[in-house]
């Protein structure tokens, strides 16, 4: 299903530490437009948790939380667009 | 010998968990103010109020002895902050860098290393006399023991903790109760999927480090040794040795981290979460200045996060309660400077 869809933007936090994948995630949704996607690769076991939990509280939605392998994780959002 | 062995279990055990439940103080700590995110702060307190309710019972039993960290106000107050603040910057506490080493965060190796660096030179090298002096100067002792609740407020500990633990437990159900806290979200996964492949809820990840928590104090008691859980006294005893100090051996602390690394990269490599991760140097400087804070804080303060929230929050020591809110105190600090301020530019 998420394969249809076109990313406006993507962000790769592979390798980051805690917490910077989930704060460049909402930094990056917060700059965006509603309606935009957001694409977030990243590897970080307690990230791929965190931050579809997280995500709701700031009024964005998740579309998909995709394993590409091991650890490799693909996460799509809509942005709200609070800007 | 045995004694120490005997223990491997429980240690890889312990690593296991915290890879599974990504128990973690500085996020549970960090994650409340940063991100509005509770969640590992609960299982913090779930393993808290297990670990005491435990203990207390296992002294009654007599199986274990109970040891309360001393209380010294300076050293806990700018150890504990100083601990605090390297730990925002290392990405993980102390036991949340050791298992995450683990799952192969080369970040996380290079805040261990910082780590290791600073606390062996704040024990014997030239760190060692800012820590003498906080420490001494500033002692408080109750009679011949380390000051907690129960010494202050004259009761026995048994009877005092086990009041605490179940006046706590009831006071949060009731709390949960009325904010309709969202439970856990049902999944229709094989038992063995839920322990292996996915992440551990917060409270079975709590009841579970709470129990280990236990069983450890046990076989370190069996080991001679009488304290729970505890992780920067580990890295310094493996050191030690690697520095040839005489009268230095693997004791029961230093098999503690080996086990918690295997554990966790056992816990990695079959949930295939296993994968070598490079951050880039300007991150592993900040883990390592981090990991240097975090050696000398937990020193000084007699104590990581480990020791003294996991493990002496239990035993209602002054010190352990002291040096907990100077971590928090650090920890919030650090993360606002870091990371809520720059956001609000």
């Amino acid at each position: 299903m998420s394969e249809n869809i076109n990313p406006t933007k993507t962000l790769n936090v592979c390798g980051k530490i805690c917490p910077y994948p989930d704060m460049d995630t909402m930094t990056t949704l917060k700059k965006m437009q509603k309606g935009e996607i957001l694409e977030v690769l990243l590897d970080y076991p307690l990230s791929v948790e965190r931050i579809p939990r997280n995500l709701k509280k700031q009024g964005h939605r998740l579309i998909s939380v995709e394993q590409i392998s091991g650890p490799n994780h693909r996460i799509l959002i809509e942005a709200h667009g609070l800007k | 010998m045995t004694a120490v062995f005997g223990g491997l279990f429980v240690r890889m055990l312990f690593g296991f968990a915290l890879q599974r439940g990504r128990f973690c103080t500085n996020s549970a700590i960090r994650d409340a103010i940063l991100l509005k995110d509770n969640t590992l702060l609960k299982s913090v307190l779930v393993a808290v109020l297990v670990a005491m309710f435990g203990f207390a019972i296992m002294v009654m039993a007599g199986v274990i002895k109970y040891s309360p960290t001393p209380f010294f106000w300076g050293a806990n107050l700018v150890g504990g902050f100083i601990f605090g603040i390297g730990m925002v910057l290392a990405g993980g506490c102390a036991s949340g860098v050791t298992y995450r080493v683990g799952e192969g965060m080369v970040s996380a190796l290079s805040a261990l290393i910082g780590l290791t660096a600073a606390a062996t030179l704040t024990v014997m090298g030239f760190l060692k006399p800012i820590k003498d002096y906080l420490q001494t100067s500033t002692k408080i002792m109750v009679g011949e023991a380390n000051p907690t609740l129960a010494n202050i407020l004259g009761l026995p500990y048994v009877t005092l903790a086990l009041i605490l633990a179940i006046i706590l437990a009831i006071v949060w159900f009731i709390i949960a109760r009325k904010n309709k806290e969202e439970s856990e979200p049902k999944s229709n996964a094989t038992l063995v999927a839920k322990i292996f492949k996915n992440g551990w809820g917060w409270l079975v990840t709590g009841v579970a480090i709470g129990l280990i928590n236990m069983l450890a104090f046990y076989s370190s008691t069996l080991a001679g040794r009488s304290y729970p859980l505890a992780i920067t006294s580990g890295w310094i005893g493996i050191t030690k040795i690697g520095l040839a100090v005489p009268d230095a051996k693997m004791g029961w602390d230093a098999w503690m981290v080996i086990g918690i690394i295997v554990g966790a990269f056992i816990a990695a490599i079959i949930a295939s979460e296993f994968k070598i991760r490079w951050p880039g140097w300007k991150l592993i400087a900040q883990t390592f200045v981090g990991g240097l804070l975090m050696g000398f804080g937990a020193v000084t303060s007699a104590g990581c996060n480990v020791t003294h929230i996991v493990s002496g929050l239990p035993q209602l020591g002054i010190g352990s309660l002291v040096g907990s809110i100077s971590i928090v105190l650090g920890a919030w600090l650090a993360a606002y400077l870091i990371f809520v301020r720059p956001q609000n530019k």
